[in-house]
């Protein structure tokens, strides 16, 4: 049974830390020079869980008919409670784990209570008191910054998603979507360690990537599954911050940048006219005009009475599962980017393709770590230790495979090639049995014809195994009978056969005029269907004109 | 009061095409029932359920209608649930069903199930049966009208009018104790989390537990060992290696006993008499009764220790700030909308404003108890109050507890799992369970007093709360009436000659041993 004799209140946390909080130097901004913008954010953003945080009932895409994945607890039906779902846990710690945070061995729910047509129960489940984890930090790279910037984390908790409302002004009627209502979130709130729209910007992107990579949230802002509120306050450069204002529900990067910047403009405005007084409040963001509106004042805000949910009790989390999480945690993004350079020796340039290509993946429902690999699990599987050349094998898959694709209009995650045909048709190429025009055709025409066959079937079948080089005769004389044989048999008939077809131009070669050789290894070239080294042929051609 | 019970006979009519067998017995049911209003509902007969083998095979059962039943209606006695039929069975229903008893109906109760005198139901109030079936039915005035006790009022009525075996009731501060002291019945509150609660509508979550009341012991047992299980379901539900930690526990002690109440022999047992539970309010006539139990429980034996527990006199306040904090969150579901009418507005500018459109919804959904436990709820919870009220109450919710498990000899399986045992059962100043008067007095009459405020009926649950906040077992049972008082007047010191009940508090988990102790209170009868 439940009993909190000491529970914390949530501290007001801007004021409080605000004045301790200074580790961040001054950044001086051309566009409102003489003004220090302070920024958090808190993000919202849904579990890729299989089913729901607290029911049976299975989690939605946008595609789903609404209404059809719902319990009886998610609709509130009277005698109907909450069952924890430990795989929405588990991915929450996660995430808590990729932001460094402390997990509490002991968190709690909460419920938290307002009238409202898409919260069927009264209150929202969250975890207000004592939150899954706290004090994390998350490091956000911008691009025209040396430094990283490291934005704390001050905690995430998980808590239920509502359900969605759809107003309809030509009939004035809403409609309600109980699809999303007990879908589990996890709400990751910063410290205001941000000081401009772009960090804001990067921070959401970088907590994104983050989330995606692990495994806990798709963190598609587009639709829906990831969401911010942002508060900004604006004082003068040396002087106390100011009053924060929120903006709620943000859902996408362009549109919170736009929306920060609108409020620092809106607070400066305040800041020079004759009563300087910014009033603290809750704003909305208008899509259209680009600028922030007022939701309610500080003294409309509404008491949530917030009360331990009974049923729920403490959650307890043990050592052993926090450790089993962080030992199958899924590589972090930066972790892979070190691993790339040291161990393979990429250039940045060509990391940052992998890891772009990568982010694109599919997040697997609760996540799945033995499900479809990603790009950089393909790259390692074919770079095989360092047995293949790591850069022959970027160059493979980002160019020749990607390139493929992306022609055919398709992605990464639809590629039927393997990685077991592709190391072959790399190591062929490298042993030069197939050409690099033969490889190229090969590869489009695996593509084509998706199959299970090894590569060298499927280079037999289409007759691409190269000519093997001919060597010198004094070396070549006692060679034994090798597979080979009879292909070196086909290059010297090619060439016969094109030194036949071209008397005058073997003519013209006799004569020492060399640039007729090319029309020559040309015609050879088109014969054989590339399967010919170019180069080859030209000794070739050069033996057989000695010989005579 | 016989207006409601006209009602209740003309709100049922069973399909003609019944057999006539089945039909006669059920209409038997609805007569008796129109005269004390026990039952909201009356199943049909199900061919089904009675030819179906199991260990409740023909016990005929009731529900009370705040637990879910998908073949009737669950209205918890409310306005705002008056047609709800849920789409589910709760697992205790389940169960019975499962263990071929017949549910026979749904019963009446307090809204919600917040209320002590079963008087705030959308039904009109249970009539306590008590001058039915002692035969005293026939005075000059016509029948005496008292309260069967809430809020499982209308089961407590059921039973005690023989219109079924056994039935379901719900107790959060004593709602199955309180009636079955006053009509007269067999009355349990589990430990909770024993019991499933899945299907069982919230009023207090924490507190809520499905109990079982019946004529005597045995069948109240019968149905409790069928119901008291382990379902996913319900996340308070005890672990099974819990219930087996503490029912071994308690067996090792029925063992070392021996009980043998049939021939009078309680030697060893410990009871404690706890000081506080004797408070001003306590009618001298039940003071007298209980002494007569506890004479009879010494004379066989028994060992009676006074002890202590000092929180209990704050348990009280801090029960109704608990139990309706948590009531005015599980009420915010039914906002008007999904459940209860849309009342309309009269001025467009209430409609525009949506907090007026719930509040016209549920100002008449809900009754009068239900919205003054909702507005108690709500201001214990605002920030303001929060620490003062909700957190304070919880303090004292703990200190109850750790009161209890402070003279039970047998240690709390919840908290104490890495205790020793053994070492704190040869405590000479610890007991096995411990016993006080059900109720302050017997049942109020009906009537409304005008020159009481609501609160007053609060005082009914002193003495039942206590158990409630710790999660403790508790079983109320009819006070034996010795043969010194009944050849008394009625009138003399008090006594009306009313039923009285008497309640065996136990240990979490040791609910077997709360029964056996109760059998043998209610064997005094016969000495």
């Amino acid at each position: 049974m439940l009993v909190r004799l000491c529970l914390r209140r949530r501290c007001t946390p801007h004021y409080s830390t605000r004045l301790i909080h200074s580790e961040r130097e001054v950044r001086k901004d051309p566009r409102w020079p003489g003004y220090e913008v302070v920024i958090g954010i808190e993000t919202h953003a849904q579990l890729k869980s299989r089913q729901k945080l607290f029911s049976h009932a299975l989690t939605s895409g946008p595609k789903d008919t609404p209404n059809t994945n719902v319990s009886v607890f998610d609709a509130a039906f009277p005698g109907t409670l909450p069952k924890l779902n430990p795989k929405c846990v588990d991915l929450g710690l996660r995430a808590s784990l990729a932001l460094k945070c402390e997990i509490q061995k002991r968190s709690s729910f909460d419920r938290k209570h307002y009238f409202y047509s898409d919260l069927p129960s009264g209150f929202q489940i969250t975890q207000q008191y004592a939150p899954l984890a706290t004090n994390g930090s998350l490091e956000v790279h911008l691009p025209d910054q040396p430094k990283s910037v490291r934005v704390r984390i001050k905690q995430l908790q998980l808590e239920q998603d509502t359900a969605k409302s759809t107003f309809h002004p030509r009939t004035l009627t809403s409609q309600i979507d109980l699809n999303r209502a007990g879908t589990g979130l996890m709400e990751i709130v910063s410290e205001p360690d941000l000081r401009s729209p772009e960090e804001a910007g990067a921070y959401v992107r970088t907590l994104q990537a983050i989330l995606r990579a692990v495994g806990a949230s798709d963190g598609n802002m587009e639709e829906g599954s990831l969401r911010c509120d942002v508060n900004v306050s604006v004082n003068r450069i040396g002087e106390p911050f100011g009053t924060r204002c929120e903006i709620k529900n943000l859902n996408s990067v362009k549109f919170m940048m736009a929306a920060i910047t609108s409020e620092i403009r809106r607070h400066i405005d305040i800041l020079n006219s004759p009563t300087p007084v910014v009033a603290q409040e809750t704003r909305g963001f208008d899509e259209n005009t680009f600028e922030t509106f007022k939701l309610r004042s500080k003294e409309d805000a509404p008491d949530y009475r917030y009360m331990p949910d009974p049923n729920l009790g403490t959650l307890l989390l043990s050592e052993e599962r926090i450790q089993v999480i962080e030992s199958t945690m899924p590589e972090l993004p930066w972790q892979i980017r070190q691993r790339l350079i040291t161990s393979y020796g990429l250039s940045e340039r060509n990391v940052d393709t992998l890891l772009k290509l990568d982010s694109a993946k599919d997040v697997p429902l609760d996540g799945d770590t033995t499900a479809a690999q990603g790009p950089i699990q393909y790259f390692d599987t074919l770079c095989e230790g360092k047995r293949r050349d790591p850069k022959v094998v970027f160059n493979w898959m980002a160019h020749e495979l990607l390139g493929q694709l992306t022609a055919r209009k398709q992605t990464f995650q639809n590629n039927t090639l393997s990685t077991q045909q592709l190391a072959e048709l790399i190591d062929l190429v490298q042993e030069k049995q197939l050409t690099g025009t033969s490889a190229k055709y090969l590869l489009r025409h695996i593509l084509s014809n998706p199959n299970t066959k090894s590569t060298r079937e499927v280079a037999e079948e289409q007759q691409l195994l190269s000519f093997p080089p001919t060597s010198p005769p004094p070396t070549s004389s006692t060679a034994g009978v090798t597979p080979e044989a009879e292909n070196e048999g086909a290059l010297d008939d090619v060439v016969l056969r094109a030194m036949a077809a071209m008397p005058k131009e073997v003519e013209a070669l006799r004569a020492g005029r060399m640039g007729v050789m090319n029309k020559i290894v040309g015609w050879v070239m088109r014969e054989s269907r590339g399967r010919a080294d170019a180069k080859s042929v030209k000794e070739q051609i050069e033996r057989l004109l000695e010989r005579r | 009061m016989r207006a409601h019970a006209r009602s209740a006979l003309t709100r049922f009519s069973l399909p003609s095409s019944r057999c006539t067998r089945c039909y006669s017995t059920r209409q038997a049911l609805i007569e008796q029932n129109a005269k004390i209003n026990a039952f909201v509902h009356i199943s049909p007969e199900s061919a089904a359920s009675a030819s179906k083998a199991g260990a409740l095979q023909g016990l005929k059962v009731a529900v009370k209608d705040n637990i879910a039943t998908k073949d009737s209606p669950t209205t918890c006695s409310s306005a705002i649930l008056k047609d709800f039929v849920s789409p589910f069975d709760a697992t205790v229903v389940k169960q019975l069903r499962r263990d071929g008893a017949d549910i026979v109906g749904k019963t009446n109760c307090d809204e919600f199930g917040m209320g002590s005198l079963n008087v705030y139901s959308v039904h009109g109030p249970t009539l306590n049966p008590f001058p039915y079936t002692s035969g005293a039915s026939t005075g000059a005035g016509g029948v005496e009208e008292r309260s069967a006790g809430g809020s499982s009022g209308g089961s407590a009525a059921a039973v005690a009018m023989g219109l079924c075996d056994a039935a379901l009731g719900t107790d959060t501060g004593g709602s199955i104790r309180l009636p079955a002291s006053y009509c007269g019945v067999v009355g349990f509150k589990p430990s909770y989390g024993l019991v499933s609660r899945w299907g069982v509508v919230s009023y207090a979550d924490s507190l809520d537990c499905v109990g079982v009341l019946g004529a005597d012991v045995p069948v109240v047992s019968r149905v409790f060992d069928r119901i008291s299980a382990f379902d996913t379901k319900d996340p308070t539900s005890a672990e099974p290696e819990l219930r087996e930690a503490a029912s071994t526990h308690a067996r090792r002690r029925l063992e070392s006993l021996a009980l043998d109440s049939g021939r009078g022999k309680l030697d060893g047992l410990r009871i404690g008499i706890p000081q506080e539970f004797f408070p001003s309010e306590l009618s001298p006539a039940v003071l007298d009764l209980f002494r007569g139990v506890l004479q009879s429980l010494q004379a066989r034996g028994a060992t009676l220790v006074p002890v202590s527990l000092p929180s209990s006199s704050y348990a009280l306040s801090a029960y109704y700030v608990l139990a309706s904090a948590e009531a005015s969150s599980n009420m915010a579901r039914y906002d008007g909308i999904q459940y209860g009418k849309r009342i309309p507005t009269n001025s467009l500018a209430d409609l525009r404003n949506v907090a007026s459109v719930y509040a016209q919804g549920r100002s008449a959904g809900f009754g009068p108890e239900v919205q003054r436990r909702i507005l108690l709820g709500t201001y214990a919870l605002t920030s303001d109050a929060f620490d003062n009220y909700f957190l304070q109450a919880q303090r004292v919710r703990q200190l109850v507890k750790d009161d209890f498990d402070a003279v039970f000899s047998i240690p709390n399986v919840r908290t104490a799992l890495e205790e020793s045992v053994e070492g704190s059962e040869g405590d000479s100043g610890k007991v096995d369970v411990l016993l006080h008067p059900s109720a302050i007095g017997s049942a109020p009459p009906l009537s409304p007093d005008s020159s009481k405020s609501p609160l007053d009926s609060y005082v009914q649950d002193l003495l039942t709360v206590p158990a409630s906040l710790a999660g403790v077992p508790a079983l109320s049972v009819p006070c034996p009436t010795t043969s010194t008082l009944l050849t008394r007047e009625a009138g003399e010191q008090g006594y009306d000659g009313w039923p009285v009940g008497v309640s065996v508090i136990g240990q979490w988990g040791s609910d077997e041993l709360v029964l056996a102790v109760g059998q043998a209170v209610a064997e005094g009868r016969r000495t």
